[in-house]
């Protein structure tokens, strides 16, 4: 579903994503992990087509983001770090907005409509212009919105920012049914809890290289610490003492 | 490589007519919302925004049918140059306008952002921000060109034809500067992103100074010969640079021009109006293939500059004047350190903020430009005080603008900063006085140097000067307590962006009680001294020599307008600060 192949990405002289080569199958959640400024976020916008590798190449079910963008965001959906909405906009018509961009037939939009409006709890104020309402509302309104056209592959940034508890759990039971029923997800965040929770897999980033790849149990095992947590194993490995890959 | 899968269930890829059509939907829905929420919200701004519009075209329509019908009776051939000037500095405007609002709106917004990561085509997104950027960089050509074009129409009696071409070649001719402007920024993004920067400097700095080439060439000996015969001769035979048949600057002029033509015959008069068609269709051609250009570079380069631009690491920047930044902090009593500190921070972010100090020396510098031309008109010695007053005026006027939409929302942006700054041993008090300060003191150099200027260049009598400049210290006095004081009585500490916060009803009020105060400032300084002067120069009976006309047109005259001057720009400063402090030492964050 998803492959980086040999991806390289350099910012002047400075290298932030270094020969990237990963693939990522259906129906799995993978997390990508790492300190700040380790190439997290480059490697986010290289998948979701904001960003041209320098070398290599990304695609999303077999369509290349450089060559053929527009065929892959049709098998994309996207949560950004920052919610990106219309002030002068309900959330409803947000919504449709982006079901009309993904050419979804009118009934079909109204029933998807519905259905993420009744998942992510928005019915309150669904019909309020977007310029009213809190982070969290807006984080949810975008889960819901990346989520109409039943992508084949989600890409989240830092998810759970913003986020209630109650609304953590909602997006967390909905990522384990999507990827059960074959869709994958591509994740990046801090919350090691979730990762060690949720992922099937993890990649730890340090320096635009992929120190780790693999479950947890297997970083368990190449780290031979058996019974740490994943914060202590996660700081062996960003602090360099182990993980090569 | 893996296989392509296939398409998710119901979902396909748009024609390009549909993601416009789309675009267009939300374009309204966003503009009812807008108009709606104004309605409702900002009646007051929405109000004072349509009056002032209304009342500035009306004037225009006034002073152009006053200025065709002079040219009409005596110099008619002249109205083609105008025209082609005119519009020509209009073009090369727009293609810099156009190309900025472009680059803003294509390359540095979060709603570029978010179409990116949609299966839409680039030319869509980029025909989505063209028509904002066209419609943002061309309405003041509208607003300006529109009475123009009338007061034509109506002075030379243009039949119904002239009025029913005029907008269609007015916007057909939009379309062409705008669609350059976007060629040359998407090029310069995607291909050449290092020299972007350069670019436009090198631009601004050639249109800059072709600008004041022009204006010095006409107006450098004018002391001698202005507005002679010769004068006029050799002004026009500078402008017929503008007259490039292959300019559509030249299409416009012409195809009004002939649409407006008055002929008795019939078949005259249909020749003319064909003409002028043929001017429109030319036009229309031109802007369609250039539109259709524009697309195509989109297509090809709006991503790949995307790309680019987000890739690219900031300059590190220089911190030229940091020994200035310590010297402020340092030097002074030890009390009023956390005062200088805040000034310091505030300093360093007007320095750091292009938007800011860019502007205001764009504005104040094209002041300074006209205030440097002055010297090329001989006035007598009255009517140069009035220029005086209206230039003081003009000053004013400009820095009411900076107040409202720089300095008024500062204290709203600080709410946002309250855990920082409610941490700090300082009191509340010290942050808006800082704010004053930052913008009484930031002002006065730049304002009292151009009244100076103006002042000069007019050979106003230092009497005068001293006046002009005492107005002035009070108008930056006042104008900087209006907005520091009002923005700490309405601050709106949930809004991140100045451009809204000062967009609201409190930045109206303060932008309408800055110009009561700058129009009360000057005419109270101007009447007493105008009349002062005239009596001087034409003698005592064209003033009255009796009652309040002669006693205000007096040394007593002027003495009182003085002190009224300090007292308003006093009750000015004080008033809206007294307010302001205390609010803001209940303002709970």
């Amino acid at each position: 579903m998803i492959e980086f192949d040999h991806v390289t990405r350099t910012y002047g002289a400075k290298t932030a994503v270094s020969d990237l080569t990963l693939a990522i199958p259906r129906g799995e959640l993978f997390a990508l992990l790492g300190p700040n400024g380790a190439g997290k976020t480059t490697t986010i916008r290289m998948l979701v087509g904001l960003l041209h590798p320098s070398r290599g190449a990304v695609r999303v079910c077999g369509h290349d983001l450089v060559k053929d963008p527009r065929a892959a965001h049709l098998h994309l959906g996207y949560v950004p770090d920052e919610p990106t909405l219309y002030d002068k906009l309900t959330g409803r018509e947000f919504l449709w907005f982006i079901a009309d961009m993904f050419g979804m037939p009118q009934r079909l939009a109204t029933d998807r409509i519905d259905r993420e409006v009744d998942h992510f709890e928005l019915g309150e104020f669904a019909d309020d212009l977007a310029e009213s309402y809190s982070l969290g509302m807006k984080q949810r309104l975008v889960f819901a919105a990346s989520l109409l056209h039943d992508p084949d592959v989600l890409v989240l940034d830092e998810p759970m920012v913003g986020l209630d508890p109650r609304s953590v759990r909602i997006v967390k039971d909905l990522l384990a049914a999507r990827t059960r029923e074959g869709m994958t997800v591509f994740m990046s965040t801090h919350t090691l809890a979730m990762a060690e929770e949720m992922a099937d897999r993890v990649g730890i980033m340090v320096r635009g290289q992929l120190r780790f790849l693999g479950t947890i149990a297997e970083l368990r095992e190449q780290m031979a610490l058996e019974s740490t947590t994943l914060e202590q194993l996660y700081l062996e490995v960003t602090s360099g003492r182990g993980g090569e890959p | 490589m893996s296989g392509r899968a296939p398409l998710p269930d119901a979902v396909r890829l748009l024609s390009f007519e549909d993601e416009s059509r789309l675009f267009v939907k939300l374009r309204a829905t966003l503009a009812w919302e807008t108009i709606r929420s104004m309605l409702s919200d900002a009646r007051l701004r929405l109000s004072l925004v349509v009056l002032l519009s209304g009342l500035f075209w009306a004037a225009l329509y006034g002073l152009f049918v006053e200025g065709f019908s002079f040219l009409d009776a005596l110099h008619a051939e002249v109205i083609s140059l105008l025209f082609n000037t005119f519009f020509a500095s209009l073009m090369v405007m727009l293609v810099f306008s156009t190309g900025i609002l472009v680059y803003t709106g294509m390359y540095c917004s979060t709603e570029a952002r978010l179409l990116l990561t949609l299966p839409v085509r680039a030319e869509a997104i980029h025909a989505h921000k063209f028509r904002e950027a066209m419609w943002f960089s061309s309405w003041g050509f509208v607003l300006l060109g529109s009475p123009m074009l009338t007061a034509y129409g109506v002075v030379r009696h243009a039949a119904w034809p002239y009025y029913v071409v005029m907008l269609p070649l007015m916007i057909s001719f939009v379309f062409i500067p705008a669609s350059v402007g976007s060629i040359i920024c998407t090029t310069l993004v995607a291909w050449m992103p290092r020299l972007r920067l350069h670019a436009l400097t090198i631009g601004v700095t050639v249109a800059c100074v072709a600008a004041l080439g022009l204006g010095w060439s006409m107006f450098s000996q004018a002391r001698v010969d202005s507005m002679s015969a010769a004068w006029f001769e050799r002004t026009f035979a500078r402008l017929s640079v503008t007259e490039q048949k292959l300019f559509p600057s030249w299409w416009l002029s012409m195809g009004l021009i002939e649409a407006a033509r008055t002929e008795r015959d019939g078949s005259m008069m249909a020749a003319s109006l064909f003409e002028s068609l043929k001017f429109l269709a030319l036009l229309i051609a031109n802007a369609l293939a250039l539109q259709h250009l524009a697309g195509w570079v989109a297509r090809i380069a709006y991503r790949k500059g995307y790309s680019q631009l987000t890739g690219e690491i900031p300059a590190r920047r220089r911190r030229p004047l940091r020994w200035f930044d310590r010297a402020l902090g340092h030097v002074g009593f030890a009390t009023g350190r956390p005062l200088r500190l805040l000034l310091v921070k505030d300093f360093r972010l007007f320095r750091r903020d292009i938007s800011q100090w860019s502007q205001f020396a764009i504005f104040f510098g094209l002041l300074g430009l006209y205030f440097l031309n002055l010297r090329a008109f001989n006035y007598h010695n009255a009517y140069a005080s009035m220029i005086g007053y209206l230039n003081l005026a003009v000053v004013g006027l400009i820095l009411s603008t900076f107040t409202t939409r720089f300095v008024y929302p500062m204290i709203s942006l600080e709410g946002r900063r309250f855990w920082i700054l409610g941490l700090l041993p300082l009191h509340r008090d010290q942050i808006v006085w800082s704010k004053f300060l930052f913008s009484f003191v930031g002002s006065l150099g730049p304002c009292c140097i151009l009244v100076l200027l103006s002042d000069c260049m007019l050979g106003i009598s230092w009497p005068l000067i001293a006046q002009h400049e005492l107005c002035c210290v009070m108008l930056c006095m006042g104008l900087s307590g209006i907005a520091v004081g009002l923005g700490a009585r309405m601050p709106d500490l949930r809004e991140a962006s100045p451009s809204k916060i000062s967009s609201g009803f409190g930045g109206t009020l303060s932008l309408v009680i800055s110009s009561l105060f700058i129009m009360a400032t000057v005419m109270a300084a101007a009447v007493p001294t105008h009349l002062f002067l005239l009596s001087h120069t034409l003698g005592p009976s064209v003033v009255s020599s009796h009652g309040i006309l002669a006693w205000a047109g007096g040394q007593w005259g002027s003495i009182a307008g003085a002190l009224v001057v300090v007292g308003l720009g006093l009750t000015a400063t004080v008033v809206p600060l007294t307010l302001g402090l205390r609010a803001f030492r209940r303002l709970e964050a």
